[in-house]
Parts: C-alpha cells; structure tokens; sequence
C-alpha cells in the first residue's frame, strides 16, 4: 500500500514540474515576443503568409539575396510611402509587397523592389504614368516601362512595379532589369494587356510614352474623371490632349457642359474660335487655350495650349478621329 | 492522484481536498479578475495630470540674426556658415548642455534619393554641437518605415554615432500623450517624448522635399516624426496638423537643406531624376519664415501652402521672411 502512495505521489510530483515548466516557458516567450517592441510590424500583414511573396523571392537575381519583406494594405499603406499613400488608395490600390534585395558580395549594394497590386492594369497604368519622370529612357521590351539613371519602372497587368537602388551602379541595374525579366515572364497576370483608349490618339506628331491616365480630379475637376491626356509635338510647342470615354452621349455632352463651366468659374473667358467648328468650346484661361467638347460617348479637348492655332488643329484631328471610331463601333 | 479504492481516503479527506481545490480556482478567479484590463492599452483617454508638454527650447530672437541663407554645394561648408551668421554656435548651446538633434529619417531610403535629412549634414551639427561644449548629443526619429532600417539605411544612424552623438531608436517607453493648447487636432495623443523631455536644446534638420499631400515637406514637417499613434489619420487635415506641430514644438534652430531638392515624387521619390540641385542652405529660429523660402526652391509660393499662413496666424513664426532680412552668404 505504502510503495502505491510513493508511486502516486512521485507521479503527481512529475506532472506538477512538467506543468509549471510548461508555464514558465511560456512566460518567457510572452516576455520575449513584448519586448522585441517594432512599430512597422504594427498592422503589417505576415508577407510569408503571402503566395506572391515567396514567388517574387524565387525571382531574385543571380549574386543577390533576399532580406525584408513586408506585405501593405489600403489601411497601412501610409506606414510605408506616407504622404505618397493616396495616389495609390485612390486608384483602386490593393496590396503592396516590398522585399529588399542585397548583394551577396557588397553589402552597400542593395534594392528595394516594390509590387503594388492595383487590380486592374488601367488602374496600374495610371499610377505609373503620372508618376512618370521627365526625360526617361523608355524601355523597349516592355508596353509601359522606363529606367532613370538609377532605378526601373514598368506596369506588368494588374501590377505596378518599381525599385529603389542603394546607389547609382550597372550591377545593381543589371540585376534590377534580370528582376523585371523574371516578373515579366513568371509572375502570371490576366490576359488583358491593351487601354483601348490609348489606340484613339492619333500617331502624327504624338510624343512617344507621354499618355498619363487621370481615375480622378483631373486638372483639379473633381467631375472629371478617367481622363487620357497625349502630348504632341506641333512647331515649338508641346500641346496636351485629352480624352474620357463616358457611358453614353448625354453623360459626355454634361461633363464638357460642367468642366466648360467649371473653367469660367475659375477665371477663364470664353473666346471666339478660329475653326468654326469649335464655336462655344474654346476658352482663354490665363493666357493658355483650353477646348472641351463631346463627340459620340466622348469628351475630348485641348489642356492649357500656349498657341490657340495649333490647339484648334489638334482638336480637329482628335474629334475627327473619335468621330471615326465612334462611327466605326456603331457599324 | 488519488486511488478511489484507497480504504484511508475517507469523506473528511475528499472534502478538505475539495475545498483546497475551490479555494485554489477562487484564489486563481479572484487574481484574474484583478489583472484583467477591460478597456486594454490607454488610446485616447488619459487623464488631464498624465498629460505632458514639451518643453520651449527656443532662444532669445536676436534682430537680424533670425535666419541666413547660404548658397552652396558642401552641406558641411553650408551649414558652418549658415551657423556663424547667426550668431556661431556658440549662441544656441552653452557648455554642459543635451542637444537634440531631429533629422528626418522617415523612410529606409539611401541618402542619394533624397527622402531623408543627409547623413554628413548630421554629422556635421552633431560636431559643431560637441564643439560648443555640449555634454550630450542624441540625435533621434520616430520614423515612418522599421526605425532600426531608417536609421541604417539612410546612413545617419552611422554617421551620428561617429559624430559621438548617442543615437536613440523610439520604443513604446518614450510615447507619453499631450494636449496642444488651442489646437484641433492633438488632443490626448500620443507623442514621441522621451528623448527630448530632459534635453536643453533641440534642432531640427530636414531636406526640401515636394509633397504629395501637403505640397511640401520641410522644417515644420519634421516634426510629423514626433507623432505616435495612428498618425496617418491626420493626412485628411494635413495643413491643419503641420500648423499645430509648429504650434507643438518650439525647437532652439532649425536648418533646412535645399541643397539637393526633390521636385516630383515626393516624399519618398524614388530616384535621382526626381532631384534637382538648388545649392541652398537655410538656417532659422523661425521655421515658418525658413519654410517660406524653402518653398521657393520647389517652384512655390506661400499661398500655395496653406499650412504656412495658418502656423503664421497661431504665431508660430513670420510667413514674410524677407521681413526678417534674412543673412545672406556664398561658399
């Protein structure tokens, strides 16, 4: 009877030091996980957990590897590009993945690859184009894509992808551009790689890569909205065009009607037209020619021209052209 | 552990062990109920005598030694003379003194991109400071990105500690909430306090940088570092915040480096074709009149601010810098 109670009570000793060795290892977990205090892990979502994060890590280039990633949504993006935030949140922004890249040899040699996922390339193509930087190399293998002196910029479908470099160096261009390949031909995207807006701006004179797509607030109007702009070259002077695919003809005549008026709210005069055809649609707003009109379920016109002659041309060819397309897409 | 069978476990044992057992899950009940925090980590809602403010670190203005201009390429050069022209450094810390020094380390960004305050600038004040007979130097931010990554990769973290200055990461310890008198917007939030509740002096150095929300980011930007707690919410009333943290903080001198501008992109950019070489140096007691002239440098006027003329309207500082007869040298 004794050695039973000996038994029992050494049992119950063993599973009493096993509970409380339990409880104390779990306090010192508790106390290491709150003191490891990081203010950007707050609302940042795991990147592991993320499918694209372990794809994009697959696509580091040779000689480089992978540090930080981190994985952004419309509620914490300010945690990451700040003041930058809303341009993105207000074109249909979902998810950006950051992951930063090191060079295996130099540690001075690193860059910060960053994906925003804005669910659309249309929305994707708006960001990278009015983001875009004056005098950039365009990038010949790719639809919408440039480079600076230092870094890389391009939309891949539904994404818009940029880098950040430690420094202005080939080796880091040379392995940005291998990162970019690899997206381009591993990161799988929808199968809609066209702006059908883009192919209704005629070619004469366009400026290569200079269409921007406004989603909102275009020239500070709040009703205007998706909103194409082209820069063409006519003489010495670089005039910007613009056009807005709306739902049906009467909504584009009311956004001409309200934009129009919109500009002589803000100071502009209405002025007679050279071309007859323009009557009532050009305005003097500071010393610089604006057109707005509507033509089919467009809107289209002429933004800030310095020389009125070759904005009114410019109007033409572009009505002209839409009436085509118009005509075209009834038959 | 007990044998049901056991002979000598009779009704007296089973119930003392019973009522040891109710007094154990009582004692553990009671405890719980104790510790437990309904209302979780204090948010909004501390108590009047918990408040803190930070204290006025100003110095005694000086007629004509309010602000210098110094136009050069060499920020140490730049800022050296930008100093002595109000009066050396000598004027803004006294022997035995703790400096506080606030770049702008918002972002995990290269110093090349210009998104932060330039690593050799810092330095350089940390100096200047030491040299005067500061006992102590911090030199601290309360970053946008990972702070540990800011400071790293942004090379001020380095090249403060080489400077001697004691470089101070933010943690949970160093928020404490404030009230601003009169303003809108802090109002029992918390601010990064800590380093800067003992300090004798404190200077503020940022770079001229476009803005995508507040059109600017300069000197009285900075001071966004200093908020804790969801700050982003108060991008929806970006001028009126910056307004009140020039109301918040009343730092010894600001210095404003627009040797190297960020035109585009701003605050992050993101490469060296949003940069654009202004050769400027700023050093201030008033920072509204040195954002007042940083704006120039970007192509702005103070009407275009809104920020400005509301900090200039709670008294923070003079929007007419050219009032001030700002110092003006070349080096």
């Amino acid at each position: 009877m004794d050695s039973i109670k000996g038994k029992q009570k050494k049992l119950e000793s063993v599973v009493s030091i096993s509970l409380l060795s339990i409880l104390f290892l779990i306090a010192i977990v508790v106390f290491i996980r709150q003191s490891d205090y990081d203010m950007s892990r707050f609302g940042i979502e795991t990147a592991v957990s993320e499918p694209i994060t372990a794809k994009l890590r697959s696509l580091a280039p040779a000689g480089f590897e992978t540090l930080s990633e981190e994985v952004y949504h419309a509620d914490n993006l300010f945690e990451k590009i700040n003041g930058k935030a809303p341009l993105y949140i207000e074109s249909g922004f979902e998810k950006l993945f950051t992951q930063r890249l090191i060079n295996k040899d130099n540690e001075n040699l690193w860059m910060e690859l960053f994906v925003f996922d804005m669910a659309a390339l249309k929305n994707a193509f708006s960001v990278y184009s009015v983001q875009r930087r004056p005098g950039v190399e365009f990038l010949p293998d790719m639809q919408f894509g440039y480079r600076t002196t230092d870094s890389l910029y391009f939309v891949h479908g539904k994404y818009y992808v940029e880098f950040i470099a430690s420094s202005k160096s080939d080796e880091l261009f040379n392995a940005m551009m291998e990162v970019a390949h690899n997206i381009q031909t591993n990161l799988s995207v929808d199968k809609v790689t066209e702006i059908p807006e883009l192919t209704l701006f005629p070619q004469d004179d366009f400026v290569t890569g200079s269409p921007k797509l406004y989603l909102a607030s275009a020239f500070g109007f709040e009703g205007f909205t998706d909103i194409f702009t082209a820069q063409y070259k006519l003489g010495d002077e670089t005039i910007t065009a613009f056009l807005s695919r709306r739902p049906d003809p009467q909504d584009a005549r009311l956004v001409a009607k309200s934009y129009h008026k919109f500009l002589i709210e803000n100071g502009g005069v209405a002025k007679p037209a050279i071309t007859k055809a323009l009557e009532g649609k050009v305005i003097d707003f500071y010393d610089t020619t604006e057109i707005v009109s509507a033509t089919g379920p467009f809107v289209v016109g002429i933004h800030e021209a310095e020389n009125q002659q070759y904005a009114e041309k410019l109007a033409t060819i572009l009505i002209n052209k839409l009436s085509q397309a118009k005509a075209m897409s009834n038959d | 552990m007990t044998n049901p069978n056991d002979k000598n476990f009779n009704r007296r044992q089973l119930l003392t062990r019973a009522g040891k057992a109710g007094a154990s899950i009582a004692a553990a009940g009671t405890a719980s109920c104790l510790l437990y925090d309904a209302k979780g980590p204090p948010r909004h809602a501390v108590k009047a005598e918990q408040l803190v403010t930070l204290p006025d670190l100003s110095v005694p203005i000086v007629t004509g030694q309010t602000m210098s201009i110094v136009q050069g390429f060499d920020r140490k050069q730049t800022v050296t003379k930008a100093i002595e022209l109000l009066g050396g450094i000598e004027r803004f810390v006294k022997q035995g003194e703790t400096v506080a020094v606030k770049p702008n380390v918002a972002f995990a960004s290269p110093p090349m991109l210009g998104a932060t305050a330039q690593p050799e600038l810092v330095a350089e004040v940390v100096r200047l400071c030491y040299k005067a007979g500061a006992k102590q130097v911090i030199v601290t931010d309360n970053p946008i990105n990972d702070p540990a990554s800011c400071f790293t990769l942004s090379g001020i973290g380095k090249a403060a500690s080489q400077a001697g200055a004691k470089v101070i990461l933010p943690n949970s310890h160093h928020f404490r909430h404030t009230t601003l008198e009169g303003g809108k917007l802090i109002k029992n939030w918390p601010i990064f306090f800590g380093p800067f509740a003992r300090v004798d002096k404190l200077i503020g150095i940022s770079p001229v940088k476009h803005h995508a929300r507040a059109g600017a980011s300069m000197s009285m930007k900075n001071w966004y570092g200093l908020l804790g707690g969801r700050r982003n919410i108060f991008h929806q009333d970006i001028n009126t915040i910056i307004a009140e943290l020039s109301m918040m903080v009343k730092p010894t001198l600001v210095i404003l480096d627009g040797t190297e501008v960020m035109m585009t992109n701003g605050p992050t950019g993101g490469s060296v074709s949003d940069l654009k070489r202004t050769n400027t140096l700023i050093a201030s007691c008033d920072m509204v009149a040195a954002d007042s002239y940083g704006c120039t440098l970007l192509g702005l006027k103070v009407s275009d601010l809104p920020y400005l003329a509301k900090a200039k309207n709670a008294g923070a500082g003079n929007t007419n810098y050219e009032s001030l007869k700002p110092v003006l040298a070349t080096v």
